[in-house]
């Protein structure tokens, strides 16, 4: 159930040790409020890809407990797991777009799954394509764009059904510096729509003179999480 | 709505991946054409034997003493029986005449004979529309049992041997569709886990956006489905085809005249069809199964 007084994202003394016996989070406590933009930074294996992992499902914790909108995820069963992901928005460093469908049908895919009418679907997705700026590109193949425009793709297809939570892992890490920009000024848009957003990188230039709260994974260790 | 969007995703797979479909549908249509026509010879053997026997029919031989006033009575009784079309008497002076008939110019060798030698007998017709050899076996001990009879004849040994080999082709047909099954099983299962993996990329995104294990699933089935079911029924169009063949060959052979040949059923061919598509169907969710557990 969604308590309005919790945060939106919570961990609770979670780690996950990976056999034999890799520490990859080490009692982590996190809260993260609802509409909150948080940069989680930490070197390469520091864990930040395995905490992200861990919020959409994609692993359980070895031990501790993880909320998500109000909802314990150990208490869900695995037919329950899809409709949590139905709430959070996932980015990647590599896209993870289909090279052979077209931009259209990469965004639409989202909505598919949620059985909308097909005229909603073209709407909400010339929508999202242009809010990304990429609205004249609907018919085009993913190996057609540029990276930061591949980027924008997987942005759109993560935020398209408008989901409360978006999370980034090292979305600008192929990116260069302009089409990094045009990220995170995608990304502040969204949060000022009313996403709360979980930014992993480990670009310190995104995150110097941010007013943003920066979070630190060490070695599976969090610091600043509460 | 959701029926719709499963649906069109099949299809785009079905189009985007035609070479690996069409194989796969290959190898139903003919594991289903090579079952189908063993089934086909099975079927006509069958009908064959059946014909066979219900043309024979049932002569009984009375007993030389029996008094020739129980004759109609015995007539009567046999008139009864079930299954019976008709009956008809053969008085030893009959039966000395067709013998006489039977020898031409030999019946010389009857002269000073008396045709009572020849027993009476009567001659049976079996109701086609009842006859099975099961019955016709059932009559003929029956009629053994009765006093007046001596003997009862009806080709029981072409018959049995016909039953053996008809029984034997039966299991051959059985087992082989088994073997046969498994193996297209095997197949169309691994292709679907050629598919899984080369899609695997696109399900680890529906999954990600929050797709059910049915909502993958279904798109697969559904090609299934339609695999299994173009197969089948492209077996038996091309079934059809070799019958028709061979039933011109068979109406040209003096040797098979009369033997004559039938399509399967239609109730037949709707089990090699739903067996098909049920093959393909559980083949896919077998392959799928490791998958979704995922």
């Amino acid at each position: 159930m969604a308590n309005m007084e919790s945060p939106i994202i919570k961990l609770t003394s979670v780690s996950k040790v990976y056999p034999p016996d890799h520490r990859a989070l080490d009692d982590v406590n996190l809260e993260v409020e609802k509409g909150e933009f948080i940069f989680l930074t930490g070197p390469s294996g520091s864990g930040k890809t395995t905490l992200l992992r861990l919020l959409y499902c994609a692993d359980r914790p070895t031990s501790g407990d993880i909320w998500i909108d109000g909802v314990d995820l150990a208490s869900l069963s695995r037919g329950q797991i899809p409709f949590l992901r139905r709430k959070i928005g996932v980015v990647f460093q590599d896209f993870k777009l289909l090279t052979n469908r077209t931009i259209f049908d990469n965004v639409a895919i989202t909505l598919e799954v949620l059985g909308l009418g097909r005229q909603q679907i073209e709407k909400m997705v010339r929508d999202i394509l242009a809010v990304v700026g990429l609205e004249e590109r609907e018919d085009a193949f993913p190996l057609e764009l540029s990276g930061g425009e591949q980027q924008r793709v997987a942005i759109a297809r993560a935020v398209v059904n408008r989901p409360p939570i978006i999370l980034a892992d090292e979305p600008t890490g192929n990116l260069d510096r302009l089409r990094t920009d045009e990220v995170i000024e995608l990304m502040e848009e969204l949060n000022a729509r009313g996403a709360t957003i979980l930014f992993a990188t480990h670009d310190e230039r995104l995150f110097t003179n941010t007013h943003r709260r920066v979070i630190q994974l060490k070695n599976g260790k969090l610091e600043n999480g509460l | 709505m959701i029926s719709t969007i499963l649906m069109k995703r099949a299809l785009s797979d079905l189009r985007l991946r035609a070479g690996s479909h069409i194989m796969t549908g290959l190898v139903v249509c003919l594991t289903m054409l090579i079952l189908s026509f063993f089934l086909l010879v099975y079927y006509n053997a069958r009908a064959f034997v059946d014909r066979f026997g219900s043309e024979l029919g049932i002569i009984v031989f009375l007993k030389t003493d029996t008094p020739s006033n129980k004759i109609p009575e015995i007539y009567q009784r046999i008139s009864r029986l079930d299954g019976i079309q008709g009956v008809n008497y053969v008085s030893p002076e009959e039966a000395f005449k067709r013998l006489e008939r039977y020898l031409g110019e030999e019946k010389e060798i009857l002269q000073g004979v008396s045709p009572t030698f020849i027993p009476p007998s009567f001659e049976i017709a079996m109701d086609r529309a009842v006859f099975n050899l099961e019955h016709i076996k059932r009559l003929a001990a029956e009629l053994k049992r009765w006093p007046e009879v001596d003997k009862v004849q009806y080709g029981q040994d072409w018959i049995n041997r016909l039953q053996f080999f008809v029984s034997v082709a039966g299991k051959v047909v059985v087992m082989g569709g088994l073997l046969l099954l498994v193996s297209a099983a095997f197949v169309v299962s691994n292709t679907i886990k050629l598919t899984v993996y080369a899609r695997q990329e696109e399900l680890e995104i529906l999954r990600l956006v929050g797709a059910t294990n049915g909502f993958i699933e279904t798109p697969f089935l559904i090609e299934a489905f339609l695999q299994g079911l173009g197969g089948s029924l492209t077996a038996v169009v091309v079934l059809y085809g070799v019958y028709r063949y061979l039933l011109q060959a068979v109406s040209a052979s003096q040797l098979f005249r009369g033997v004559g040949l039938a399509f399967l059923p239609f109730s037949y061919v709707s089990v090699l069809i739903a067996a098909s598509v049920g093959l393909c169907v559980i083949g896919t969710a077998f392959a799928m199964r490791r998958f979704l557990r995922l």
